[in-house]
């Protein structure tokens, strides 16, 4: 039961975005995408949530996703795209709710205040979604998303939650509060794919890390494995180096040591 | 955790504020229809052709025509129409996801019209297996198919990777009518005598004009595209989180694109072949009821039915008495309503066009 991406190739036009891409990523674990701009990164989730046009094979928890209603694909795995335009002047609690309609939740009437208190905005329920801040706006919509899929497992399978950039406008407390998120659902049985920049916050977070460059996966393992400077340095092409700190052994990367 | 019991209950007042309004609408739309039964050019009054009934009198001849043949079918096509008109309003916002896109500013109405005129005035040129065929409905089905195909051109051209330009909506919307309100022209300078008279009365954008027969011939589009507008709540929820979003959060889009361009196609053409152009109220009623009880369609969808008949019938009224026993076009009504609430909408949310 894990979501397998099989030779995903996207183009735009006569650009090919991504050259034949396998990914897999088990229940349990974050995984995470990196790479740099350009690299094909939310490409390849598109491909995964189905929202864009690809060759290959994508299945969730043993079904081939072309195969699946959008309403059975929104009961098992919920999106996180990278920005939320919201069209009518819906309350913070309301936009909630919009995911809790699609999960199998149902009507849940407490799910959505709790997806709320999750991302630490219960007192905003009753603000209009327009006057948030980016960051807010952000953290709502990963409210959202929780609500969809508020158990990390139903029926003997895991859920999962797909993360564009999800912690791109947010300050450094909430990025790591959102990624603990991202790591309590993963811990509680389900699947986590989050699209990343922060490569320390992927040290921290991630399970698995995926390194894109140029449409192919460069490196896909542990963050030991994968962070090191030789891989990063070729993915960036810029000279990066890799430290750790005694105690954890977690990799950190200092951008001042690298050169161009 | 103590907070969550105080913060639940609140906005779901908000949804059951707007399914009360399903009541208090109602009831407002019974209330606007007995007046518009009482009220008119002549001295027959409702409250005294009922009294007579209660005291066994016959109704006299002109009661009776009165009555049934000018009030109600007028009633009745007010209701259809407003009806039609505000739930396409919604529909074509919630589709567009945007709160100034409507029928009659971007153009359906006049390409609809455009529609009604080659019906009346080509019409006798098609072969009669089709004539026989569509009978009384010729007129609203040509309106509905150019609407139709106007709203496709609209969506296609104003909507490009899931985002809706709305000047582009505007512009081509305009481009559209001009083109369309050309080639009505010519169509007026071919049309003989009786089609000219037709023309006329079909152009005087009014509830006028009301009979059975056009009530009948508007009733199975406007009741079909209305009922098949009122599934559509859950998906236009979704999609004001745009078009991925949507498909994500379980919505089958391309399903319930299509039928919301066809629903609005549908309830537009047809109110447009019975009533000519009558503008604005699907820019002003879901406005409202947005402003009343939030933006949630699916109570926001039957609200704007029953908020669009109740007004639009007693636009008719005002449109009515106010020069009796002359009559304004109900189209003037609407619009002086109308055009300073598209204005402020415009003003207070400027972002809107601004993108």
């Amino acid at each position: 039961m894990s979501l397998i991406a099989e030779s995903i190739r996207v183009s735009y036009g006569r650009q090919e975005v991504l050259r034949g891409i396998d990914l897999t990523a088990q229940p349990g674990k974050v995984t995470a995408i990196v790479g740099p701009n350009g690299s094909g990164k939310s490409t390849l989730l598109g491909a995964i949530t189905a929202s864009l046009p690809f060759t290959g094979q994508v299945s969730l928890n043993g079904r081939d996703i072309g195969g699946m209603k959008p309403w059975e694909l929104a009961a098992q795995r919920a999106v996180l795209p990278q920005q939320s335009r919201l069209a009518f002047p819906f309350t913070v609690i309301e936009v909630v709710r919009l995911g809790l309609q699609s999960g199998t939740a149902g009507d849940c009437p407490t799910v959505p205040m709790r997806a709320l208190a999750r991302v630490g905005l219960a007192h905003y329920a009753e603000r209009e979604f327009h006057e948030l801040s980016g960051g807010e706006a952000q953290r709502v919509m990963l409210a959202r998303v929780l609500a969809q899929v508020w158990a990390p497992v139903e029926d003997g399978l895991p859920r999962w939650l797909l993360l564009d950039e999800p912690v791109s406008s947010l300050d450094i407390a909430h990025q790591l509060q959102v990624m603990q998120i991202a790591r309590d659902f993963a811990r509680a049985g389900g699947g986590v794919i989050a699209v990343m920049h922060d490569l320390n916050l992927t040290a921290i977070y991630a399970d698995r890390v995926a390194i894109l460059a140029e449409g192919r996966m460069l490196a896909f393992g542990t963050p030991c494995e994968v962070l090191t400077d030789d891989i990063l340095s070729r993915a960036y092409g810029c000279d990066l180096r890799v430290s750790a700190p005694p105690q954890d052994g977690i990799p950190y990367i200092l951008p001042h040591v690298a050169s161009a | 955790m103590a907070t969550l019991a105080d913060t639940a209950a609140p906005s779901r007042d908000r949804f059951a504020r707007a399914r009360t309004l399903h009541w208090l609408l109602a009831g407002a739309l019974i209330l606007a229809s007995i007046t518009s039964l009482q009220v008119g050019a002549t001295d027959v009054t409702l409250s005294a052709m009922l009294s007579k009934l209660a005291q066994g009198e016959a109704l006299s001849h002109m009661e009776r025509v009165v009555l049934i043949d000018i009030r109600l079918p007028r009633l009745a096509m007010g209701v259809l129409v407003g009806g039609a008109l505000a739930v396409s309003g919604t529909v074509m916002q919630g589709l567009f996801r945007n709160p100034l896109a409507d029928p009659g500013i971007v153009g359906i109405s006049m390409t609809a019209g455009l529609g009604a005129i080659v019906s009346i005035v080509l019409g006798g040129l098609l072969p009669v297996w089709i004539t026989g065929l569509t009978g009384n409905y010729l007129t609203p089905i040509a309106a509905f198919l150019f609407a139709l195909g106007t709203t496709i051109l609209l969506y296609r051209v104003s909507t490009r990777h899931g985002r809706t330009s709305v000047a582009t909506m505007l512009l081509a919307g305009i481009a559209l009518g001009a083109l369309s309100g050309a080639a009505s022209g010519v169509l007026v300078y071919m049309a003989d005598d009786q089609q000219l008279r037709d023309l006329t009365f079909w152009q005087m954008g009014s509830l006028a004009g009301a009979s059975w027969a056009k009530v009948l011939a508007a009733t199975p589009l406007i009741t079909l595209a209305i009922g098949a507008a009122m599934m559509l709540g859950r998906g236009l929820n979704g999609l004001a989180l745009g078009e991925a979003t949507a498909a994500h959060i379980g919505s089958d889009v391309q399903r319930m694109k299509s039928i919301a361009v066809l629903s609005v196609a549908g309830a537009t053409g047809a109110a447009v072949a019975v009533s000519g152009g009558i503008g604005f109220v699907g820019i002003v009623v879901p406005h409202l009821l947005r402003l009343a009880s939030g933006p949630d369609h699916r109570t926001l969808l039957p609200n704007a039915a029953l908020l669009g008949a109740t007004l639009l019938i007693l636009a008719d009224v005002i449109a009515r008495v106010i020069i009796a026993p002359a009559e304004l076009p109900i189209g003037i009504v609407t619009a002086i309503l109308g055009a300073p609430v598209f204005l402020w909408i415009l003003l207070t949310r400027r972002g809107l066009v601004e993108q």
